[in-house]
């Protein structure tokens, strides 16, 4: 008797701790020399770099808005918004199409896409909140993947943002 | 079996029914002895008392039936129509419309059993000197007898009348009911889906012709006849299925297989024509079968039965053939014409490149697509416009409370009741506009003494006038009352530190008065609760202004206000001028522009330090765009400059811009919410070459 409950009991840690690691896709960008990954799920599209139109009264990180098939979305200079200087616009510069739960797509302006990695959430890391807490921080966690680092986008740090 | 289905028609139709009897009470009450607008009314309150019913809201259903015995007092004369019957009919529809809108919140009626109604209706009827009791067969017990009955040509199978036989012997009754729906009925399904089901609640149905299926099916004609198996009276059933809104009559008797003696022959014959293997042959003549109505209603019915239909037939008018839509489908419709209209223009934009090369047939079809898709847009903005007549007519209505309310004579006069604006814009004008009537009535009529001595006629006038004009649609509230006095205004306004007394000294009589839509202004003396909480004029400007608007006032001091709202015509599409600031372009709605300008730069002057403009001898200041937008201006002429004259109200500014595009058709698009718009872009519009071009609103530059 006992052992079979010993058994059930393992097989319930087994499964727990499987859908703990369950795997998370993040999309890996490059902003200057750092890594930054987004989650695969929040990810609309990605374009390449277009003409921008300027919408007056805006603060200056939020670039103006693009045409996505028909739709209106604003696109923001994540470089801006984390305090680094402007944008560079190159032949790898990317705009990220982001789904935010609350006000729909969002373009960010990344310097370049590299890959796709998969995370499991052992190779993560939360950074505590006094950190996050910091203005301006986007980043709410740290990805360990070959040996590098990832740092992983707080999206509702964007979305709160009140501008 | 589920109602629920039927509450949007049970809601549509109650609220169709209140605002009919609203309206038709307020013209008994200046012709108390018409006696169509009795009729209407009685039927008005027939159908709302049955759909209750149907629907199981009891307590609906017992004021309604309260309500339509007083009126069946008064269609046969005993009671005289006067005011305060008037006020008690009021009450019930305001008890009405308190039931309805909990229906809609909950699909529950709620607690309210509104008895105060209930007694004054019946102290009402106890005046009028007779039990209401007596009264009630006779409505609703309307049976005609005209041609044949029908449920006697329905051929039984043998099960069938075994059925019948075993029912008869555990002594119920067998009913034949002939059902006709009116004419004008779109669902009939339904209606005999609801007949169905009172009958049910109340019997059992044996034969159905049409066959149920059929009838669900909606492959009926007008009518459908049942045999039934019953407990209950016959008068029962016919009262509960007239109960059912749309139907026209339902006629009924007793069939009797067993004792078919004299006139109650024909089911067994028919029976015994069966048996001789002659199925569907009729038996007897239609017209042998009417004294076979045995039943004590049918002598009561036979008279009710004379007067009711022909006073029906007049009464109802012809109805549109139409359909409900909702509205979330119109608007995905209106999406995809939008849609259209972009994929149009970029083919017009890619056809005016690269004109050498491509062939005229190309630019045919262009042409013709264009067409078509602007007809398309057009049959679609049409599809949603509905008549501004569902808002205004509870009107009159309130006109009349408040005319007792305040205790001042008021009559309100209304036309353009049938002007059209976009069903969204229809659904929230109502709420400014009742402000404004308000406001008129309590602010701007004076009392009836203050008029007499002003040499105004006692009884104040208030307009309500909606026109076109042009992209737009116009309302105007207007007063013969007292006007706004600019003076009280200004003193108010500095008293609350809302301006200077400097800054009064240099303020225009019509800037003082727009002080009056700014939050928390009321210059009312004393705070009624009709008006005066400060809640109102600026409620007003900001729900019109939502709704891309404006609103503007003018007024006489002694003569009265007129209050102008205009509207645009749609809200999703719009003819626009396109011009280019710096490296952007930009759209302005061409219902804002007046003129396009060439200006030499000499021609600019300087007043009070800002620039202005002489133009046919008005002076108009001048925005510079590329200022105001944040934008580089491009290297141009700086010898001429291109100004646009906008209008609002009859302001005028002249807006610098760098180039003229031309007219274009462009769709309006929202920039999101990510983005807090600055108030002077109303959206952003894609252009044929997928760019994106941001729409200026004028108004908020002037």
């Amino acid at each position: 008797m006992e052992l079979s409950i010993n058994s059930n009991q393992s097989v319930l840690d087994e499964e727990k701790s499987r859908a703990a690691t369950e795997p998370i896709q993040f999309i890996v960008v490059r902003l200057g020399e750092e890594q930054y990954g987004i989650d695969i799920r929040n990810i609309d599209n990605i374009v390449k770099m277009q003409r921008i139109t300027h919408v007056p009264k805006l603060p200056a990180y939020l670039k103006g808005v693009i045409n996505m098939r028909g739709e209106v979305i604003p696109v923001l200079s994540i470089r801006l918004k984390m305090g680094l200087e402007a944008d560079e616009i190159t032949k790898a510069t990317r705009i990220l199409i982001v789904k935010l739960e609350e006000e729909g797509n969002v373009g960010f302006i990344v310097d370049e896409v590299k890959e796709v990695v998969t995370l499991y959430e052992t190779d993560i890391e939360r950074i505590s909140s006094d950190i996050t807490a910091e203005k301006g921080s986007l980043i709410n966690a740290v990805g360990k993947h070959n040996g590098e680092l990832i740092s992983i986008f707080d999206l509702s740090a964007v979305s709160l943002e009140d501008n | 079996m589920d109602v629920s289905q039927y509450l949007e028609i049970f809601l549509d139709e109650t609220n169709e029914h209140i605002t009919n009897l609203n309206t038709r009470i307020m013209e008994l009450e200046s012709d108390p002895e018409n006696m169509d607008t009795i009729n209407e009314i009685f039927r008005a309150a027939h159908s709302l008392k049955g759909m209750a019913g149907t629907m199981g809201f009891k307590r609906m259903q017992n004021l309604t039936h309260d309500m339509e015995n007083v009126f069946s007092e008064v269609r046969n004369g005993v009671i005289k129509v006067n005011s305060e019957i008037i006020d008690v009919l009021f009450q019930c529809l305001d008890a009405l419309e308190e039931y309805k809108d909990n229906i809609q919140g909950s699909a529950d009626e709620g607690t309210n059993d509104n008895e105060p109604i209930i007694k004054m209706l019946n102290a009402i009827l106890n005046e009028g000197g007779k039990s209401p009791a007596k009264e009630v067969p006779k409505h609703t017990a309307s049976s005609g007898q005209e041609g044949g009955n029908k449920w006697d040509h329905i051929t039984l199978d043998d099960s069938q009348v075994t059925v019948i036989r075993e029912a008869q012997k555990q002594g119920k009754r067998v009913y034949g009911l002939n059902v006709m729906v009116q004419d004008s009925c779109i669902l009939k399904a339904a209606r005999a889906f609801l007949v169905f089901k009172a009958v049910e609640e109340r019997g059992e149905i044996i034969v159905s012709d049409p066959s149920a299926q059929d009838v669900e099916d909606e492959k009926f004609d007008r009518d459908f006849t049942l045999i039934i198996l019953s407990d209950v009276e016959l008068d029962e059933i016919i009262e509960a299925s007239e109960a059912v809104s749309e139907i026209e009559k339902v006629v009924g008797a007793e069939i009797d297989l067993e004792n078919n003696k004299s006139a109650h022959a024909v089911p067994e014959e028919r029976e015994a024509s069966e048996e001789e293997e002659n199925p569907g042959e009729e038996v007897q003549s239609a017209s042998a079968e009417v004294p076979a109505v045995s039943d004590g209603q049918a002598a009561s019915a036979a008279p009710a039965a004379k007067t009711e239909p022909k006073k029906q037939a007049p009464a109802k008018p012809v109805v549109n053939r139409t359909v409900r839509v909702d509205i979330e489908k119109l608007d995905s419709l209106m999406n995809l014409v939008s849609e259209l209209i972009i994929a149009k223009n970029s083919l017009v934009s890619v056809s005016s490149q690269e004109q050498t090369d491509v062939n005229s047939a190309f630019n045919e079809q262009i042409e013709y697509l264009e067409s078509v898709t602007t007809n398309l847009h057009e049959s679609v903005m049409k599809v949603r416009m509905v008549p501004i007549e569902s808002v205004v007519t509870k009107f009159p209505r309130m006109i009349r409370d408040l005319s007792k309310k305040l205790d001042k004579k008021m009559e309100l006069y209304m036309t353009g009741e049938e002007t059209e604006l976009d069903r969204t814009v229809v659904d929230q004008i109502g709420d400014p506009l009742m402000h404004l009537l308000r406001n008129s009535a309590d602010h701007g009529l004076e009392p009836a003494e203050v008029r007499i001595q002003r040499g105004k006629p006692a009884v104040g006038s208030i307009f309500l006038d909606a026109y076109q004009e042009g992209n737009t649609v116009v309302i105007e509230v207007r007063d013969d009352g007292n006007g706004i006095d600019v003076e009280a205004v200004k003193q108010k306004a500095i008293e609350r530190g809302t301006i200077t007394a400097e800054q009064a000294v240099n303020m225009s009589d019509k800037e003082i008065i727009d002080l009056l839509f700014l939050p928390s202004f009321s210059t009312a003396k004393k705070v009624t609760d009709v008006s005066g909480r400060g809640v109102g004029l600026d409620v007003v400007k900001s729900m019109i202004e939502s709704l891309s608007g404006e609103v503007e006032v003018k007024s006489k001091l002694g003569e009265g206000s007129t209050w102008t709202i205009r509207l645009p015509l749609t809200l999703a599409i719009i003819q626009a001028l396109m011009v280019v600031v710096g490296e952007e372009k930009y759209a302005i709605s061409l219902g804002s522009i007046q003129t396009l300008e060439d200006v030499p730069a000499s021609d600019v002057k300087l007043v009070q330090n800002k620039e202005v403009i002489h133009l046919r001898g008005t002076v108009i200041p001048l925005i510079r765009l590329n200022e105001v937008l944040d934008v580089e201006r491009k290297p141009v002429d700086e010898e001429n400059l291109i100004v646009v004259i906008v209008k609002k109200g009859d302001r005028l500014a002249g807006l610098v811009i760098d180039e003229l595009i031309g007219q274009q058709e462009i769709v309006i698009k929202s920039l999101g919410r990510y983005i807090k718009q600055c108030k002077f872009i109303s959206g952003a519009t894609i252009l044929g070459d997928g760019e994106i071009a941001l729409i200026l609103d004028a108004n908020t530059l002037i």
